[in-house]
């Protein structure tokens, strides 16, 4: 399993927040994620609110970020423009759409890694085998040496994680995006093959299914084929946004399989500690990162990042503007997973070079989240799924991670920069999770044995 | 999308499902059915009908090449003995 460090290189977890209005024509809806496959291919969503704030005023029709409530921000450079009321309600109206498009995925990659959880024990059972960032051994025994060697666990694995971050914006500050090209593709070829194959192999295992190689690697080939294709090339963004969801749900069961269990609880709250800092912080890798993005007028690196609607520039007179078109909200956290190009943006950029001149395309743009979120998450769901009591403490987690996501998304539309995606949900997600497991698990459970109803 | 990238893609598509992928042939039937039947027509549809078509097609006869093989393998398996359990995969536990 030493590979999946590997897909750790990339930094965290992002959430964009695109700037949203609507199509105008039906074929802007086709919602074919396009991606290119020249490199650098690398998507543009560079767009800081500093930069976009001169073409801000110049072009009506642009919405500005929308999020679940009115911010002073926006609304005050929107109103040279636009009625307010009609303004706020359209942002009101597409921030609630783009919770409700994260919701979705999100929701999907951890009913499949709890369905998964729940059914196939092999994800459940301890093997000796681990990973080699997380070299200590846990001994069930004593609680102290196990607190220990779990603390030292995650400073093993976080340090990895910051050493491969530094890599990668050094990688792409000395512009060698073909190696984080290849870098990437190797990984989600290893993903979509070999994780896939293991998962397949368990699941029919467990259902006591007979399968035959040929039939097997059929199965396996095409899937493993048609990944690679919608998500490093082109494809239909359904069918992309599922291959993501898939993805993540993937990696997050080898985490929950090999990562040992109080190790895995540091290392959550130690990879939302680290997302913050370096995303906020001036010298933060990532936010490094975004930053010579910006100044190369560059999409960031190829990384998986999962994104919610198809994107049709508005028109753009020439590429120079680009950055300015739309506000995109970068909310960055890094890409954990990462393999492939982030299709939206670069069907916004073969958008943008194609509809240069018509100013009044609206497009729609969705929200985008960073799949090193969507693994946490489900690591975290599924945690709570493999190791808590019963089901309250698993949709307790649920809906804290959710609700974490909402104020995630508030802020993003507030503060209008990259920002960290991990943190508050983590930081809701493991209180919730202690808490429903020693504190509501017993309490209802003796509810029930005293036939007590509230 | 601008028409000639529909075809190029659905062509694209069409010529990789003979690499053993009616997956993919089945992705480009559904991604382009509604561009090859449902819309009005424009110059380059007839080809991307013909695409979708084409890509039915094979479609169609991967499916019953596999339905024919794992009905076979699926009912013949426990009589093959050796054979059988070489080629498979997974072998069920507490039956025949």
């Amino acid at each position: 399993m030493g590979s999946t460090c590997q897909l750790w290189a990339f930094g965290f977890c992002h959430l964009l927040f695109m700037n949203t209005s609507d199509s105008e024509e039906d074929s802007y809806n086709e919602r074919s994620a396009l991606v290119q496959s020249e490199s650098p291919t690398i998507p543009s969503y560079n767009q800081d609110h500093d930069m976009s704030l001169p073409q801000e005023t110049d072009t009506k029709r642009r919405r500005p970020v929308s999020s679940g409530l009115s911010e002073p921000g926006p609304v005050e450079r929107e109103q040279a423009s636009t009625p307010d009321g009609e303004e706020e309600e359209l942002t009101l109206k597409y921030g609630a759409k783009h919770v409700i498009m994260l919701f979705i995925p999100v929701t999907l990659c951890m009913v499949v890694v709890v369905a998964t959880i729940k059914s196939v024990s092999f994800y459940t059972e301890k093997s000796s085998q681990r990973l080699i960032y997380t070299p200590f051994e846990e001994d069930p025994n004593s609680v102290g040496q196990r607190l220990l060697y779990s603390l030292l666990n995650t400073i093993v694995m976080i340090s990895v994680i910051v050493v491969m971050t530094i890599i990668l914006v050094v990688l792409y500050k000395y512009r060698c995006y073909k190696f984080i090209h290849g870098w990437l593709i190797l990984s989600s070829l290893m993903l979509l093959f070999w994780f896939s194959f293991m998962y397949l192999g368990e699941v029919f295992k467990t259902y006591n299914v007979a399968m035959d190689y040929p039939t097997l690697v059929m199965i396996i080939w095409n899937f493993g084929v048609v990944g690679m294709i919608c998500i490093h090339w082109k494809g239909p963004l359904r069918l992309q946004q599922a291959y993501l969801i898939v993805i993540s749900a993937l990696m997050a069961l080898i985490f929950i399989k090999y990562l040992p269990e109080w190790s895995a609880w540091v290392i959550l709250g130690a990879i939302s500690i680290y997302d913050l800092i370096a995303v906020l912080s001036p010298k933060g890798p990532l936010r490094m990162l975004v930053e010579t993005a910006q100044e190369r007028n560059e999409p960031i690196f190829p990384a998986l990042i999962y994104s919610s609607a198809m994107v049709w520039m508005v028109g753009m007179a020439d590429s120079s503007n680009t950055d300015s078109a739309d506000d995109r909200r970068r909310n960055e956290g890094g890409a954990r997973a990462q393999e492939g190009v982030e299709s939206e943006d670069d069907a916004a950029q073969g958008g943008r070079r194609r509809y240069s001149t018509e100013e009044d395309l609206e497009e729609d743009r969705g929200v985008k989240l960073g799949l090193g979120d969507f693994i946490f998450y489900s690591v975290l769901v599924g945690k709570a799924a493999a190791t808590g009591g019963d089901w309250n403490t698993t949709l307790a987690c649920f809906v804290a991670i959710l609700i974490g996501l909402c104020l995630t998304l508030l802020l993003l539309a507030i503060f209008k920069k990259a920002l960290p995606a991990l943190p508050i949900s983590i930081t809701f997600g493991l209180v919730f999770y202690f808490s429903t497991d020693n504190l509501v698990r017993p309490f209802m459970d003796s509810l029930a044995a005293h036939q007590y109803y509230i | 999308m601008p028409n000639e990238e529909k075809l190029s893609l659905c062509r694209r598509y069409y010529l990789g499902g003979f690499a053993f992928l009616p997956f993919l042939w089945l992705v480009n039937v559904l991604w382009f059915f509604k561009e090859a039947f449902l819309k009005p027509a424009y110059t380059e549809q007839p080809q991307i009908k013909s695409y979708v078509k084409k890509s039915a097609l094979g479609l169609i006869l991967w499916v019953a090449v596999l339905t024919t093989w794992i009905t076979i393998f699926q009912h013949f398996r426990a009589r093959w003995g050796e054979v059988g359990d070489y080629l498979s995969f997974t072998i069920p536990l507490g039956t025949a």
